[in-house]
């Protein structure tokens, strides 16, 4: 059992022990009928060939609240979406949209020959552009998003997301979960590691100045890659295409409601997907690449705001940072203690000298081009540049999925 | 012996002779072909550039001719698309121009035909056209003077009207294009009647107290009017 401590600016939800699935989802259900819910999942065909789908689509089968469960799959070929489809018949009203299908490719084509810039494959697009979707068939009031490599997964995660957004007596619009990544010891290194003591260095460096930052740092676990907000964030969203997007969804619902509209919910006890390598050496990849788009999101909402950074800021910064970091390494060292974890030193310290490595860069690039931003126009912008992009993509849907 | 060789030769002759007649024909006949082609698809290349130079897929997608292929669940671009309408329009035109270069009343003839067709087909894709525009905008009429008069199923009613119309116009286009003449106006005049016919049945069966309801209140508002006006 957790505190019910509340921390930050937003509104916590914890998980208090006394939570029942069937209580949850009975009240979702009677819920739904007044806010109808879509759940996105982004996924790519390599997962479908791991441990964690198989367990995800076995939970879905049995949610029966969902108005609408739309997969984007990624990195397929035909035969592949196909089989897709057929692995994900369980599951009721579900739609597979194939980022790699003719269709799609058409509309991703339209969207270039109207100057609409909606970045490079990945995650960011791809949610995008299933929100699009569900914007476009008008069905549902709430969308709700979870990855697709969650090996523990179980409904009661979806439910508690959903429950806070979907809930009409909470008056939430936007709900991100936390949880604790252990298993014989902590993971979640970017989040421990880098952003926590970034955000952290920054307000000491502009004290009091950005609101954002506090905001920011009142998530338990900022990266999480879960999270349910009302249809239309999704309408007005500018967000990033790129590993920036945890923090570029967060600077936009900033940017458009109240904190108090805002909360995080304890969504597992137990949580386990796949680890990404440091890749210290390379910051095109690995955490190093996701590193260095986080830092980039982070100055550049920050400059948004009226923050003028210079080369001796980022230089202060990259110190203090350390200074934070290794902080925290002991505390986190003291906590692994206590409860009998194993905690490699030598290795957190390392991933704090690449993390360190990553800033710089970040900032560099930042100094370079400042408005070099990966944002992808939100859809009230390609709709006036497409009127009809968004019969267009429900058509390339349904015809994919005939 | 002479006059047997003289009976083997004599049509081997006649052939030959036709044959160097025949012959200019088909070379003629070929250099059309193929000049034709390399025409044909210097053409498309300019075309397609002078609509990418003009941004003609960027303006369909302004204008709405983007959707409204991908609803004929037409994917590809609209310029390639015209592009390639045009291109075979060509070839068909440069294959007709080089079949009849070889003199034969039978392709004459088909050759004439088809170019008597041309404004059937000019005719019939106007007739779509309008047709498509006209559908869409009585369909929208439909629904929004059906929810404005608060009618329970105006999508319906205006899915109906719809498709009333597509049947309409595709019945037109058919007949423009004298596909099955008879069987066309035949089918439509059954659908159409069958459907007014049961419409007036359902009405006059199933509406007789509605029906009457209706009349009664009109009468009853035109008396009321009058005294309203008296007083």
């Amino acid at each position: 059992m957790t505190d019910f401590h509340q921390t930050g600016i937003i509104t916590t939800l914890h998980n208090l022990g006394k939570s029942s699935l069937e209580r949850l989802e009975e009240e979702l259900k009677a819920f739904v009928r007044l806010r109808p819910v879509a759940l996105v999942l982004p996924a790519l065909y390599s997962e479908f060939e791991g441990p964690a789908m198989p367990g995800i689509v076995k939970e879905l089968a049995k949610v029966g609240y969902l108005k609408e469960v739309v997969l984007i799959l990624d990195a397929a070929a035909e035969k592949d979406f196909q089989r897709v489809r057929e692995f994900m018949s369980p599951v009721a009203n579900v739609k597979v949209i194939h980022n790699d299908g003719k269709r799609i490719k058409d509309i991703y084509a339209a969207f270039a020959r109207n100057h609409l810039e909606v970045g490079q494959r990945g995650k960011g697009r791809s949610v995008w552009l299933a929100s699009g979707y569900v914007l476009a068939r008008g069905l549902s009031d709430v969308i709700v998003l979870h990855d697709c490599d969650i090996v523990t997964y179980s409904r009661e995660m979806l439910a508690r997301l959903c429950y806070p957004v979907v809930n009409p007596n909470l008056n939430f619009v936007f709900c991100k979960g936390f949880y604790s990544r252990v298993t014989d010891r902590m993971h979640g290194r970017v989040t421990r590691l880098l952003v926590t003591p970034l955000l952290r260095s920054l307000d000491s460096l502009f004290p009091g100045e950005f609101p954002f930052l506090k905001f920011l740092d009142s998530f338990r676990y900022l990266l999480s890659g879960e999270f349910a907000m009302v249809t239309d964030l999704a309408r007005v969203n500018r967000i990033p295409w790129d590993w920036g997007l945890e923090v570029g969804s967060l600077a936009e619902v900033y940017r458009n409601f109240s904190p108090l509209r805002v909360c995080q919910v304890d969504i597992a006890t137990t949580y386990e997907h796949k680890h990404q390598a440091l890749s210290a050496g390379d910051p095109g990849k690995g955490l190093m690449r996701m590193t260095v788009d986080i830092c980039k999101a982070i100055f550049r909402t920050m400059a948004s705001e009226g923050a003028v950074f210079s080369d001796g800021l980022f230089k202060s910064l990259s110190v203090a940072y350390l200074r934070r970091a290794e902080d925290t390494i002991m505390k986190y060292e003291a906590d692994a203690a206590i409860n009998g974890l194993f905690f490699d030193r030598n290795g957190e310290a390392e991933a704090v000298d690449a993390f360190t490595k990553a800033i710089a860069i970040a900032a560099r690039v930042y100094m370079e081009d400042p408005l070099a931003t990966p944002l992808i126009p939100n859809w009230n912008r390609v709709t006036s540049a497409i009127p009809g992009i968004l019969d267009m993509l429900t058509r390339a849907v349904e015809e994919d999925n005939r | 012996m002479k006059d047997f060789i003289a009976l083997l030769s004599e049509p081997l002759r006649e052939v030959s002779a036709h044959f160097a007649r025949f012959f200019p024909n088909v070379l003629a006949m070929l250099i059309i072909i193929a000049a034709g082609i390399v025409a044909a698809f210097i053409i498309r290349r300019a075309l397609l550039k002078l609509l990418e130079a003009i941004r003609f897929n960027s303006w369909s997608d302004r204008k709405g001719l983007t959707a409204s292929m991908r609803k004929w669940n037409l994917w590809t671009d609209p310029a390639g698309a015209v592009v390639s309408f045009i291109y075979w329009i060509l070839l068909i035109m440069v294959f007709m121009a080089g079949f009849s270069a070889l003199k034969i009343p039978a392709i004459d003839n088909l050759v004439a035909q088809f170019v008597l067709y041309i404004p059937r087909i000019v005719s019939a894709v106007l007739i779509l056209a309008l047709g498509y525009i006209v559908t869409g905008f009585v369909g929208w009429a439909v629904v929004i003077s059906a929810v404005n008069r608060g009618y329970h199923f105006a999508r319906l009613f205006a899915d109906a009207v719809r498709i009333f119309l597509i049947v309409l116009f595709i019945a037109m286009a058919l007949e423009q294009l004298q596909v099955a003449p008879g069987i066309v106006v035949a089918a439509f005049t059954i659908i159409f009647g069958g459907v007014v016919l049961a419409l007036a049945i359902a009405f006059g069966v199933g509406g007789i107290d509605a029906a009457k309801r209706i009349i009664e209140r009109e009468t009853k508002n035109g008396s009321d009017k009058g005294d309203v006006e008296h007083i």
